[in-house]
């Protein structure tokens, strides 16, 4: 449940969404997607509320990707990422979504592992295929919801790599369902901090990473530290 | 120019993959089309022209009764499945089989066999067609639209009402004559005698109207399988296109059903050999395997009971002794989700 929030969306940057178990994240991340309903309140997209967009227009806009990514079909990569371009060609694919879709599968490093089925993958280049599918759908906003769940170090930490480069290389405005506070000071640019179903902080890394703000949202105590110019957060 | 130049060895490996699945399903027709010859032919006397004529006249109407039934349970059963996101289950669960027997067993039981209702199998036909479709169709649409579009209470409204017809049917038959029970008896059991070509013209039209109605939502079944969060990023009305394909799979169980009799439980088993053969998510591809495969089924099962059998087992023995076991060994194989 969630209650109260209002924040505006910095275009171009990347936000981290963070807070405790059952904070309100993945809901307020569903409402702003249209996935999920919300009683009261307005979401408004681009001068338009979200539920008075065409579902197939925002779907051009906005990309999220959710953890619910278990499915059991004989899909190979290949045929996921060319699911991202439904928006626009529908089932018939055209030699421009083609090229697309090569540029979105080598970006991700996944052109060897092409046509193996997403099921005989392992779970970070599974990650990868889904993100690959994403980029393909070339939205302006790209929504993930704990995008490094289940991934070890290694992959985690490329995956948020990836994500600084959506935001950098490829100019589009990344929003995030985090559980790692660092990965979240690392390598975005905003954060909001959820408590309760309500905002208990907004705004850049610097102002919301702090002693007294991780204390008053966690509950616990933290030390900060400064690496490469970030404030990164120490627990026990 | 070189990115273009670049798709076309990639796309080769999904090309080559697309074609072996159409040469398997071309192989399908193929075997299909070989049943059905072995059944026009299985022991005809092509040189008495009366004899011949007869031969003609009575398999005729069976051979494409049965073609037309493994369409509408292949297809169906395969969207049904995907629609509940789960390859074992089957139309059957949503009760028509215990409906139609029920149908049948308060006929008997209200009016007797030997009334018209129960003696002349276009008024049965209609009968059926009618109860079921607009029973299935209140229940299914509405009931799914009320339940907030939870796949999972489909199955439960389903095992409910199997139970509640199943209960009512089997207090019917212990209050009935036993000698009525005898003939009822063989009604309830699928069979592709009696079946004549108006039947056989009316249901195949309703399965024409039900398949271009339902188009536009029949070309959204890949997008569906991907998972209701991934179909509404993608821009599709996920709750919407569920119903529609539901109702879909609904009525042309009822079409099949009121043809021959309780006859579904197919669909298990040429849906799961569909997907077992043709290793991919393409439903185009799965429906036409799924359709073709219950086409060798139902007709070589058929060669098998008139000529070897000679008559004394029905096919439905067949069916459900081979599908029971083959559910078995799918429940077995299944491979454990992470």
């Amino acid at each position: 449940m969630v209650d109260g929030v209002n924040f505006e969306i910095p275009k171009g940057k990347v936000l981290s969404l963070i807070g405790p178990n059952g904070a309100g994240k993945s809901t307020v991340m569903g409402i702003i997607s249209r996935l999920i309903a919300s009683d009261a309140g307005l979401v408004d997209f681009e001068g338009t509320a979200i539920n008075k967009w065409k579902s197939r227009e925002l779907s051009k806009r906005l990309a999220i990707l959710t953890q619910a990514n278990n499915i059991q079909m004989k899909l190979t990569v290949r045929e996921l990422v060319t699911f991202g371009r439904f928006p626009y060609s529908g089932n018939h694919i055209t030699g421009e979504d083609r090229e697309i879709i090569d540029q979105a599968i080598g970006y991700m490093e996944l052109t060897d592992m092409q046509d193996q089925f997403i099921d005989e993958l392992s779970g970070g280049q599974r990650q990868r295929a889904y993100i690959a599918m994403v980029i393909a759908q070339d939205t302006e906003y790209v929504l993930l919801d704990e995008p490094t769940n289940n991934l070890d170090i290694y992959h985690a930490t490329n995956m948020m790599k990836t994500v600084r480069r959506l935001c950098d290389e490829l100019g589009k405005t990344v929003i995030l369902v985090l559980h790692e506070i660092n990965y979240a000071a690392f390598y975005s640019d905003y954060i909001c901090a959820f408590v309760n179903g309500k905002i208990a902080k907004f705004g850049t890394v610097k102002e919301v990473m702090t002693k007294e703000n991780l204390a008053e949202i966690y509950k616990v105590d933290f030390e900060i530290q400064e690496i490469e110019g970030k404030p990164l957060s120490i627990y026990y | 120019m070189t990115t273009i130049l670049k798709s076309e060895p990639l796309d080769n490996a999904m090309a080559v993959k697309r074609k072996s699945n159409v040469r398997r399903l071309i192989a399908l027709a193929v075997m299909a089309f070989l049943t059905v010859v072995l059944y026009m032919t299985l022991n005809v006397r092509f040189d008495n022209p009366k004899l011949f004529e007869y031969a003609m006249r009575i398999r005729t109407p069976k051979v494409i009764t049965m073609l037309l039934v493994a369409s509408c349970i292949g297809g169906a059963s395969m969207v049904f499945q995907s629609v509940i996101n789960n390859t074992i289950v089957t139309p059957c669960l949503l009760g028509m089989n215990s409906l139609y027997t029920l149908i049948h067993t308060a006929v008997v039981f209200f009016f007797g066999t030997g009334s018209l209702v129960a003696r002349n199998t276009n008024v049965a036909f209609a009968m059926d067609l009618a109860l079921m479709g607009v029973i299935a169709t209140f229940i299914y649409s509405y009931m799914f639209k009320k339940t907030k579009y939870n796949v999972l209470y489909v199955l439960l409204i389903g095992t409910v009402l199997t139970s509640f017809f199943s209960s009512m049917q089997t207090t019917m038959v212990r209050a009935m004559d036993p000698n009525e029970y005898d003939t009822l008896l063989t009604t309830l059991v699928a069979s592709f005698s009696n079946i004549n070509s108006e039947i056989i013209l009316l249901a195949a039209v309703m399965m024409a109207l039900v398949v271009i109605v339902f188009r536009k939502d029949l070309a959204l079944l890949d997008i569906i399988t991907l998972g209701k969060e991934q179909a509404i990023n993608l821009g599709v009305d996920y709750d919407r296109t569920i119903r529609k394909l539901l109702l879909g799979v609904v009525l042309l169980i009822a079409i099949a059903t009121a043809m021959v009799g309780p006859i579904s439980f197919l669909g298990l088993i040429i849906a799961n050999l569909s997907r077992q053969l043709l290793k991919t998510y393409r439903h185009s591809h799965l429906i036409m395997g799924s359709a073709l495969i219950g086409m060798v089924l139902l007709v070589g099962g058929q060669v098998i009971v008139e000529r070897v059998f000679v008559y004394s087992i029905p096919i439905s023995v067949f069916i459900t002794v081979g599908g029971g076991l083959y559910f078995l060994y799918l429940l077995l194989t299944q491979k454990r989700r992470s």
